[in-house]
Parts: structure tokens; sequence; C-alpha cells
């Protein structure tokens, strides 16, 4: 069982707290991402998991075993690192073989280990070339043979690709994948990189501020963000505030209105919203959201009395696929992500656009943090 | 901030746009005027007593050690076929190179101090002690282990107070007391280029070999050590080559009878005055310190090739 | 602060660490120390304090004459070697011809010539040219012993500077010269403080030359020191040990104020 259980773990540099009161389980098996901007405290929590920082406070479990007081050298992880901090004065051979030789294991077994290892990255003929020799991405290879060989119970990922350029990147994300699902092998990658985060894992978690705001499934931390931090670090949306001293009740079909603040630039914007969720109200304010792929454009004025509004295009960038418009409202502004509209000519700043969305789009937040 | 941006992109544009062949070579000249003094400065001052030197290595003297103007290998034969010379030569490096290996030895847990010490305030404490000896004269450091090491001296003073000995202890005069002065002396040359080498090697790399199942002391010697090789050679060299050829230290706490090779030197100049000797003692000490040293610097070269390519 | 665990190995490298540093100081610390002692002999630690033997030393005409030919030597060797050794850097660093790497070691090569070797060379020229015990005599090896190290301090200076600053000063119409003065040189200014400091410092304290090379007129304090070690010891050396530490700590604090000592070492 490679279960890793982080029990209550809190670490402070000092008066500065990097990670604050984190609890969570990965599953065996699974492919986890820690994410968050950098100084989130996800290097912290890896670092603690790996035991090269000691936690303040709180207790790791990996594999039912507690290894809050255990060196790492005594943990049977496997690490891949930023710069893959392959070893200079060894060959790829025996970047390979460096910890089984540690473990003593014989001549014979560490030769079949290290082909097996390099077989699995294909890089078999690249045995006695030595660190510098390698392309980025073959040096990115080495490092996850080297992580693997040694059989760990958990694989580590500090930032692994991040030093490669962007289509390296996409191919090591595709084998990183394929690796590890047929290792088998409990994996946590630890990332500022959302787009690599969602397309790898199984679970997320994304921290903030020393704190795990949320832990979900890609579509649930995309659709259902659990604070306004979640909503904000996983692609971009657009914010309304709302407050409570309306009298809102439900229409026939079931949509409540509100009154907006569009929370671009937090002034009042008489903006008519009609949700099918109901927020909770705290300090007689609550927030919802809206993602920008799900707002549509009309060239001419509809008739609606909600969830639509009459707005002037700000910027505009065409790439490719897709186009994404920054819009100004009467106060404040939207943006607005559609797939390549077939606009015979696209439109220009200062065209008057018109812009609505379904009800259930509107996604209630919870109110500040 | 945009009129700095567009300022330093005109710049760039005209810097980019001029004609290159005659301003460089303008430069060239100027650069070469620039460094003709001191072409001159070591020319006069450097080669030609160098090879006054080697001319008078090659001249005979007589037997009221006249220099004559005669050329043999008369004195070269004098220095390698005596075996006390012989002897001389032999324990010149055996001193040097024990007092190399054993600052290489005091060099690294000095340099680890010096590195990872928690804060800034005590790395610069460790900066200061480390270096404010290497600015202070060489007489002075040497002085201060006659000081300790005298029969009269602090350290048989002391032992003699607290009872430990009855009899003073001879420490001074003998090649033990010019190896402890040497270190003590020479040291800073190897702490710092080790301190370099150490803070060159990332971090993640010991991670890397700790998380891969080696202990603290096998992810030093298996990944520590080896990447500290360069800082510890280039420490081996400057350390080697002023043991070899320190004269003051070994005079002051060793005594003129210590059979090292630069002692001669200075006794046959200062006392025997038979130059041409002295100069082909001198000439072989250079290119025995430039055999070693080159050695050594070989040695690095290859091991930095192996690492970088 | 996380909970630390006492680690046995951290133990022994810091107590080994610091012992090693103990061993380089102690013993300057201690000849320092006992020269505020009235004894005859140098004594720790002192059982009074006096100023006796920096008297002795300060109204001892031979060495004030001795520190007057040091300091005088000083104020000759440290412009010179640094305005020479900033050139020579600064043209080394921009010049690309073959057999520069040559030059390099050249200049720095009286770092690593056996002294004794160094020295009977001077002394055999010197002769010849007939400026043996002379005051240009010593100028010329301090001069030689003190460059590597402006050479050492200003080229790690110059090789942090981008070369395009130059470029663009002489395309707004800067000579050669006037951008050297303009842009070139505020910009290495530290590089050649250290090394002002180093070449000061070094000249000070530099004995394996001038010991063959001085005469009775020109003695200067290291080699004074020398023969009076060679006679006997009485604490106006250590009262002269204090005046060294003196002066290599205040140059550790111009070093330190100006550019940062873990720069320039």
């Amino acid at each position: 069982m490679s279960e890793i259980h982080i029990d209550h773990v809190s670490r402070h540099f000092d008066d500065n707290i990097a990670l604050a009161d984190v609890s969570l389980t990965i599953k065996e098996g699974e492919f986890f991402s820690l994410l968050g901007p950098s100084g989130c405290g996800k290097s912290t929590l890896l670092n603690i998991i790996a035991g090269f920082l000691e936690p303040t406070d709180g207790v790791v479990h990996i594999s039912g075993k507690d290894v809050t007081n255990l060196p790492p050298y005594r943990r049977n992880l496997g690490m891949v690192f930023q710069n893959y901090a392959l070893f200079p004065h060894l060959t790829v051979f025996e970047n390979i073989a460096y910890g089984l030789k540690i473990k003593k294991m014989s001549r014979q077994e560490i030769k079949e280990r290290v082909e097996e290892s390099l077989a699995l990255v294909q890089l078999e003929q690249f045995a006695g070339r030595r660190p510098h020799q390698l392309s980025g991405g073959q040096q990115q290879r080495v490092a996850i043979a080297r992580a693997l060989a040694v059989r760990p119970s958990v694989l580590l990922l500090d930032e692994p690709l991040s030093n490669l350029d962007a289509k390296l990147r996409k191919e090591m994300q595709f084998e990183l994948r394929n690796i590890q699902q047929r290792v088998g092998i409990t994996t946590i990658l630890v990332t500022h990189d959302q787009e690599e985060a969602l397309s790898l894992s199984d679970r997320v978690g994304i921290l903030g501020k020393g704190r795990l705001q949320q832990v979900g499934t890609p579509l649930e931390v995309y659709r259902a963000p659990a604070n306004q931090f979640v909503a904000e670090f996983i692609g971009q949306v657009n914010l309304f505030e709302v407050a409570l001293s309306q009298t809102n009740q439900p229409s026939p079909a079931g949509e409540i209105s509100y009154e907006a603040i569009s929370h671009m630039d937090g002034n009042i914007q008489p903006l008519a919203l009609a949700a099918t969720q109901k927020p909770e109200f705290k300090n007689g304010q609550a927030l919802f959201m809206l993602r920008p792929e799900r707002i549509q454009l009309a060239f001419v004025p509809l008739d609606l009395t909600a969830n639509y509004a009459e707005t002037r295009l700000l910027e505009m960038s065409y790439v490719g696929n897709a186009l994404r418009l920054k819009v100004a409202l009467a106060k404040g502004e939207l943006v607005i992500h559609t797939p390549d509209p077939m606009f015979a000519e696209l439109p220009k700043p200062g065209d008057v656009l018109y812009v609505y969305w379904n009800p259930e789009d509107l996604y209630a937040l919870e109110a500040g943090e | 901030m945009y009129t700095g941006t567009r300022k330093i992109y005109t710049l760039w544009k005209r810097a980019s746009r001029m004609k290159k062949t005659s301003t460089k070579k303008k430069n060239q000249l100027f650069h070469w005027l620039f460094l003709l003094p001191t072409l001159l400065f070591f020319g006069v001052f450097l080669v030609l007593p160098f090879a006054l030197l080697i001319k008078l290595s090659f001249q005979d003297v007589d037997a009221m050690l006249i220099t004559l103007n005669t050329y043999s290998l008369s004195q070269y034969i004098e220095v390698f076929s005596s075996p006390v010379y012989l002897g001389t030569i032999w324990s010149t490096i055996w001193v040097a190179a024990l007092t190399t290996v054993f600052c290489l030895l005091l060099a690294y847990p000095a340099a680890y101090l010096l590195v990872r010490a928690p804060s800034r305030k005590m790395r610069a404490l460790f900066y200061i002690l480390l270096v404010s000896p290497l600015l202070t004269s060489v007489v002075i450091r040497t002085f201060a282990w006659i000081v300790l090491l005298a029969q009269n001296g602090l350290i048989n003073d002391s032992l003699l107070k607290l009872n430990v000995i009855q009899e003073p202890l001879s420490m001074l005069w003998n090649m033990k007391a010019v190896i402890i002065a040497y270190v003590q002396v020479m040291l800073p040359f190897a702490v710092l280029p080790i301190a370099t080498s150490l803070s060159e090697t990332h971090v993640n790399l010991r991670n890397a070999s700790m998380i891969l199942g080696a202990n603290r002391i096998q992810t030093f010697l298996k990944v520590t050590l080896p990447l500290t090789i360069p800082g510890a050679i280039t420490g081996a060299i400057i350390v080697f080559s002023l043991a070899a050829g320190s004269y003051i230290t070994p005079l002051l706490v060793g005594g003129r009878m210590q059979p090292l090779l630069p002692l001669s030197i200075y006794q046959q100049v200062m006392q025997v005055f038979n130059l041409p000797l002295a100069a082909a003692m001198s000439i072989s000490l250079l290119v025995l310190v430039f055999i070693i040293v080159g050695l050594l610097g070989y040695i690095l070269k290859r091991w930095e090739a192996k690492m970088n390519g | 602060m996380g909970k630390k665990r006492f680690s046995l190995l951290d133990f022994i490298v810091w107590t080994s660490g610091i012992l090693v540093y103990l061993f380089m100081i102690l013993p300057v610390f201690v000849i320092a120390i006992s020269a505020f002692s009235p004894s005859e002999y140098p004594e720790f630690p002192p059982k009074a304090v006096s100023l006796k033997w920096f008297t002795a030393i300060f109204t001892n005409p031979q060495w004030m004459d001795s520190l007057w030919i040091s300091i005088l030597l000083l104020f000759i060797v440290t412009p010179i070697t640094v305005v020479m050794g900033t050139m020579a850097s600064y043209a080394l660093a921009r010049l690309e011809f073959k057999g520069k790497g040559l030059i390099q070691a050249f200049v720095l090569s009286p770092l690593m010539i056996p002294q004794i070797v160094l020295g009977i060379a001077l002394l055999y020229l010197f002769t010849t040219m007939g400026i043996i015990g002379t005051i240009t005599g010593l100028v010329i090896g301090h001069m030689l012993i003190s460059f590597p190290y402006v050479v050492r301090t200003v080229s790690v200076s110059v090789s942090n500077l981008d070369p395009r600053l130059e470029l663009a000063s002489m395309n707004l119409g800067a000579t050669p010269m006037q951008t050297f003065f303009k842009v070139t040189l505020p910009l290495i200014k530290p590089g050649i403080i250290a090394g002002a400091v180093f070449a000061a410092v070094t000249s000070f304290g530099e004995i394996s030359i001038s010991l063959f090379v001085s005469s009775p007129s020109t003695i200067t304090v290291p080699v004074r020191t020398f023969g009076y070690i060679e006679q006997t010891f009485d604490p106006s050396i250590n009262a002269i040990s204090v005046i060294f530490i003196v002066f290599s700590v205040v140059a550790l604090l111009i070093i330190e104020k100006t550019v940062g000592l873990s720069k320039v070492m």
C-alpha cells in the first residue's frame, strides 16, 4: 500500500508560515498534482514528503509507516528534480546504477535493472554518455529512469518539465503519464503550470498562501472551485459580487435574480443576473463566477432582461482556434473566450457587442478567501 | 521607463549599424597600448632576470667561488649527483606534499562552515577569520609559532605550570614545526577554492543522492567530494608551489639546517656566495615546481572536461 | 524553526571546522594580546597591561625608519601597480589573440614562482643593473608580487561588464579613451579598489624578495622584524604584529564596505 497520509502538517521558517495545517491523502497508484503559484508552499510540502525538511507540526505516513522523523535515505522514494540533478561526474549508466549500488545489489542485478530502466525511457544506446552530452529532454528521461530504478514506493516530481521548451514539454507530459501508468506508481507532481496539472493528474491539490485550498479531480477544480482563490488561479474568470439586500424570489423556472457588481473594478453596475444556484451570503455579500468561454456573442441587440449586457470591445487577440476578448460594460469589464467564430471579419476595438449567458453557467463561490 | 527603453533601443540600432572594421582596428591599437607597459615591465623584470639566472646556472666557478666566463653543466651535475642535495630535493617535495595533504584535510570542514553557516553574519565572521591572517605578513604569522613552540614559549610555559611536563619539550627547530607553521600559513589558500567549489554544487545533487538511499557520509564521498575536486586541486596547486618555494617560514621555525631546497639556496647566496650553484638549484626548484603544478593542472583539466565537456 | 534533531555528524563537522578556524586565528591572536604584557617575554594572558613595547617601537629610530620605508613603498607601489594592472586586465579582457592565455598566466605567475627563486633572480639582476639596495629595486620587487592580485580582482570586474555599453558609448561619438574613462572605469571601480587594497597589504607585508634586495638603508618593517626574530624575541615584535594585524583588519573593512568580501575572494 503506497498511500500517503499528510496529517495536520505545518512548516514555519522563523516567523514565516510556509505551510499551515495541511491534511491530505494520496491514494495508491494515483497521479496527484500539487498546484499553486510560486511561494504557495507546494515545494515545502514536497520537501517534507521527501524528508529534506522536517515539519514544524504534523505527521507524514507513507505506506502506513510514520516517516516524519526518517531521513530521506530511509524513505524509499524516487524523485525527479527541476534541473534533473544528474551527477555530472558519472555516466548515464552510473547515474541510474547509483541507488542500486548503495543498496549493495550484485553487479549482474544492477546491469539488468539499469538496462530495464533505460529501455523504459528508450535511451538504451546512451548508457555510456555523460549528462552534459545529452539534450534537455534526454537528461529528463535519465532522471526518470534513475528515480524508478530503485523501485520506489512513490515518485516525486518537482517541476520536472519547467526547463523544457513548449513542444518538448507537451511530448514529455504524455510520456510521463504513459510511464506512470505502465509502472503503476503513486506519483506526486509539483507544478505551477495549471494546464500540465490538469492534463496529467487523477486529482489536483491547489495550494495558496500556505493552505490547501481544494482537492479534487481536474473537472471539479475547474467547474466547481471551492473559493475565489481557486477560481482565479485555475483558468480565467469573471466575478460578480451580489448583495443580500435584495428580495430574491425564485422565478417559475427556478432562477433567482440578483443585482450584481461587476468585480473587475468594483464599481456598481446595474447588471441583472439570473442564477439557478443560491449562493451563501457572508457579511451580506456573495460571489458568482462566470467562465469566459460560457459567454456568448451577438451583433444585434437581444430581448433579454437578465444575464445580458451591451458592451464595447476593448482588446482582442485571435489565436487561431479561439478568440479572446476583453469588453467594457457600462462599468467594469468582462473576459470572453469563444471558439474561432465564423465572422467574415474580426470585430475591432470600439465595436458594440451584445453578450449573454445561461443561468446555469453562474457558479456561486464562497466570498472572500 | 518607456523613454529609457527607447533610448537603449536606438543605441542598439546605431551600434549594429556602425562600421565594424575600422573601429575594431582602432580599438585594438588602443588595447595594445594599454597592455604595453605591463609587457615591458614583465619583460625587463621577470623574463630578463630568469634568462640571466639560467645563464648564471651554467657558469663555472673557480676555487675561490668566483664566477668564471666558461660554461658547463657542472653546477647541475653537482646538484644531481650529490646525495645531500638529492636528499634535500626529496625532502622538499615530501614536506610540500605533506603540507598540501594536511591543508586539504583541514580545508574541507573549514570550507563547509564557510559555505553552510546558517546566517549571513556567521559566514562573514568565518570569512574574516579566514582572510585576516592571509593579509598579515608571513613573518608575523611565523613569529607566532616561535612564541608558541619555543623552549620558553607559551605552550611549554603553560604545560610546565600545569605540571603536565617536567622538562620543556623541544618543539621548535624541526621539520614538524615547519609543517605545522606551513599548514597554518597556507590553509586559507586551500579553503577558498574548495569553498567556491562547494558553493557551486547544487543542493539538488545532494538531495538526489539521499533520496536514492545514500546517507550523508555516502553522499559526501560519492557526490560532494568528486564535485569539489577542481577546487581541491586548485588549492593544492597554490599550497604546493608556496610550500616548495618559501624560505622565510622554514628559516624561522626550522632553522638553517633543515634539508629544504629553498634553505640550501639561501645558504649558497647569503653565506657560501656560490651564485652559479644557487642559480642551478633555483632553476631546478623552479622546474620541479612547474612539473608538479603542470601535472596537477593537467588532472584538473581532464576532470573538468569529463564533467562539463 | 523546525524541530531540530541532534545529529552527531553535524556536531563532528562543526567541531572540527571551528577547531580549524581556531588553529588559523589563535596564534596571531595570542601574540597580539601578549604585546600588551609588560614582561620581558611574551606572556599569555598578560599579567598586567602596558603599552611599554609599543612605546619601545615608536621611540626607536630604526623601527621608525623602517616604518617610513614601508609606508613610502606602499604609497609608490600601490598606485603604479593599480594603474598598470587595471590597464593590462582591461586590455587582456578585450583583446583576442593567440598566446593570450600564456600572457595571462605570465602576469599571474609571480604568485606561483618559488619566492626564493624570484628573490635571487632579482638580486642578480639588480646587482647587474646597479640598483641593488635602492628604493627603486624594492618598488620593482613589490610591484611584481602585488601585480597578480590587482589583475585578479580587476579581471573579475571587467568580465562582469557588458562590452555593449562601451560600444554604445563609442557610437555616441566617444573615443576609446573617453569611453574607458567615462564608462568602463566607473563600472570596474570596485575591482580596482579591492586590487589597490590587496596591493597595499601585499607590499606592506612582503619579505621574501625584500630580504634579498634591500640594503641597511632600505630595511622594510618585515625585513627588520625578520632580522630581529633571528636574534632574539621580546614583545616588541608582538607590538609590531599588532600594527600588521590592525593594518589587515582595516584592509578587510575597506574591502567589505566597498565591494563585499565574498565577491573578491
